[in-house]
């Protein structure tokens, strides 16, 4: 990253290459649509370019990605919501679990969708973007014993709901939009 | 599991598997997880679920967006391509408004040269040096400046002149008193080369340009009395009079005189240097107006309307009709004489201007403050200033009290009409950015 802020062409494609997967797979597991998840994961790379020459080492690479990602996605979601709201437009964008109901991880997905929106913020940052749990406090705002707890809570939910017997199957209501998406 | 059984909490359990403990804590946990079996029951159910989290793969980044991307940031990131550009010379602004910057500075330069080098090839053109009458010479050099010259003659100006003449022959013979207003204070020489009318006063010489001189001055002056009565003096000198004074004898503070006077064009030069000697000049403005092309339209309007009464009064001699044709044509010789009258007066008042300069005085004494004893005692003052404090206090809480009685049903109706949509929109939002 130093050496992209000082101007070096291939240093960026470097850091494009060897983040490009994971940043999407973030914006990816985080919202239903993959159109928006591709333009977030485009955001997100425009974004380190631009203040490529702010850039302090303070943190990993990864760790600083990963906060703009975040913040992009949250002001993303204050929009969606905000626009739902108001505006009345249409819904607010679901996860993906609701949305690919069709897939053979369905069970997982749909276990990931019963948690509570913390816990499964920090079960995906540790389980996917492997991140520590420092940094994931520092990215969430939270105290490190706060991750540890609610990360542990986290997966002992999941767990027993994945350990107990998968409920009939009802059909999904799929809205105008998700059809498309 | 308690801690009697159990000194590890499943939480270490758990931060031992992700790699999150210290190394001396790890090895206690692992110890520990060996010899107990809810412990490692408990490992193996949170690996488990580690690996069924696993399965969830995400299909891979379309091509096309990377290729979107990369076209994108080689449109917005023009210094990547260099890498050798210093980031110092890039600083903190970009490049991009550096240059955008630097052309705008260079187009206004290139406009400012064009319109200078047009400027002076468009007044090559039409600001030929013309001869100063004496008079306009006269003022120039005495008052250190030179009057505006002005374009050539054109034939418009040529036939102002010609109707000039005819007016002021026309005026002569009516025996029009046209020089009412500077009766008594003498029309200066300045303004005096046209020829004489019957008394001997001098009438404008309207070839030449006509120019309302106005000057502003503003002195400060030790002593004001001595200040005063030179004015005075100046003005009868210069035969000059005040159109308006406003004099300000205050005690305590700075006397003052605001005056506008009015001096003969010819002396305006002189006059204006004897203020100046009457003490500190603070500021001075000189400006001119030149009136010539609006005398020129009311001298040939004056002609005409002259014509016309001519020619009404030669129908009312010469024709004969019915009492209402005379009575008509009598109203129309009166109210053309009438507008004759008011020209007149203009014309007379544009005149005036030209003849007598206005100075805009404004003579303020050099105020020393003087040690007073009689003023109010420190205790007083501070009595004073807490009775005004309270006064205030009490005002401003009255005000606001009385901004809520008027204004309070207005906001209590709007309050309560819009709390229940706030709230519910507020609790609608929160709910949403939690489910997502």
């Amino acid at each position: 990253m130093l050496a992209f802020s000082q101007g070096s062409t291939e240093a960026f494609a470097e850091l494009f290459g060897r983040y490009k997967q994971p940043l999407y797979g973030f914006f990816r597991r985080r919202l239903g649509d993959p159109a928006r998840a591709e333009e977030l994961t485009q955001e997100t790379f425009l974004v380190v370019l631009r203040s490529a020459s702010r850039y302090e080492p303070r943190a990993l690479f990864r760790t600083y990605l990963y906060a703009i990602g975040f913040k992009i996605l949250r002001a993303h979601r204050h929009r969606t919501v905000l626009r739902a709201t108001i505006l009345g437009l249409r819904k607010p964008e679901q996860a993906p679990s609701v949305l690919e109901a069709h897939d053979a991880n369905l069970a997982v997905r749909e276990a990931l969708s019963r948690l509570d929106s913390i816990g499964r913020e920090i079960l995906l940052l540790r389980e996917f973007e492997q991140l520590s749990y420092s940094e994931i406090a520092d990215l969430l705002r939270l105290p490190v014993n706060t991750v540890r707890s609610r990360l542990f809570r986290a997966r002992a939910t999941l767990r027993d709901i994945l350990a107990a017997p998968a409920p009939q199957a009802a059909p999904t209501k799929f809205t105008e939009s998700e059809e498309h998406a | 599991m308690n801690t009697v059984t159990h000194p590890v909490v499943p939480e270490q359990v758990m931060a031992f598997l992700d790699g999150e403990l210290p190394s001396a804590q790890a090895q206690s946990v692992f110890e520990h997880v060996k010899h107990c079996a809810d412990c490692a029951s408990l490992a193996a159910e949170l690996a488990n679920t580690q690996r069924q989290l696993a399965t969830w793969s995400v299909d891979a980044l379309p091509l096309r967006v990377e290729s979107a991307l990369l076209q994108k940031l080689e449109r917005q990131n023009t210094p990547l391509r260099d890498p050798g550009w210093p980031s110092r010379v890039r600083g903190p602004i970009g490049v991009r408004p550096l240059l955008a910057i630097s052309g705008a500075a260079t187009a206004l330069v290139i406009v400012f040269l064009f319109a200078r080098v047009s400027g002076r090839s468009y007044l090559a053109k039409y600001m030929e040096p013309r001869p100063t009458s004496p008079s306009v010479a006269a003022l120039g050099a005495r008052g250190g400046t030179t009057p505006r010259q002005i374009p050539n003659k054109s034939k418009a100006i040529a036939e102002y002149e010609a109707l000039s003449r005819e007016t002021q022959q026309m005026a002569t013979n009516a025996s029009l008193d046209l020089d009412g207003a500077s009766e008594g204070v003498g029309r200066g020489e300045g303004a005096g080369n046209g020829p004489s009318d019957e008394d001997g006063r001098v009438a404008p010489d309207f070839h030449q340009p006509m120019i309302a001189r106005t000057v502003s001055l503003t002195i400060l002056t030790k002593d004001f009395p001595a200040s005063r009565a030179q004015l005075d003096a100046i003005l009868a000198r210069y035969h000059g009079y005040a159109a308006q004074l406003t004099a300000n004898n205050a005690e305590n503070r700075a006397r003052s005189i605001t005056a506008s006077l009015r001096i003969p064009a010819s002396e305006l030069s002189v006059a204006i240097n004897a203020l100046k000697n009457l003490g500190h000049v603070e500021t001075e403005s000189q400006s001119g107006e030149e009136i010539t092309q609006q005398h020129a339209d009311l001298v040939a309007r004056l002609k005409n309307a002259h014509e016309t009464e001519t020619r009404l009064q030669a129908i009312l001699q010469q024709r004969t009709g019915k009492v209402a044709d005379v009575l008509a044509v009598e109203q129309e010789i009166a109210r053309v004489r009438g507008e004759i009258e008011q020209m007149e007066a203009e014309r007379k008042a544009l005149e005036h201007r030209v003849d007598f300069g206005s100075i805009e005085l404004n003579l303020t004494e050099e105020y020393k403050a003087q040690l007073d004893g009689s003023s109010p005692s420190v205790s007083t003052r501070m009595h004073n200033a807490l009775v005004n404090g309270f006064e205030h206090a009490a005002e401003s809480l009255l005000g606001l009290l009385l901004f809520f009685m008027e204004a309070g049903p207005v906001l209590l109706l709007w309050g309560a009409l819009l709390v229940l949509p706030a709230f519910l929109v507020i609790r609608r939002y929160r709910r949403a950015v939690t489910a997502v």
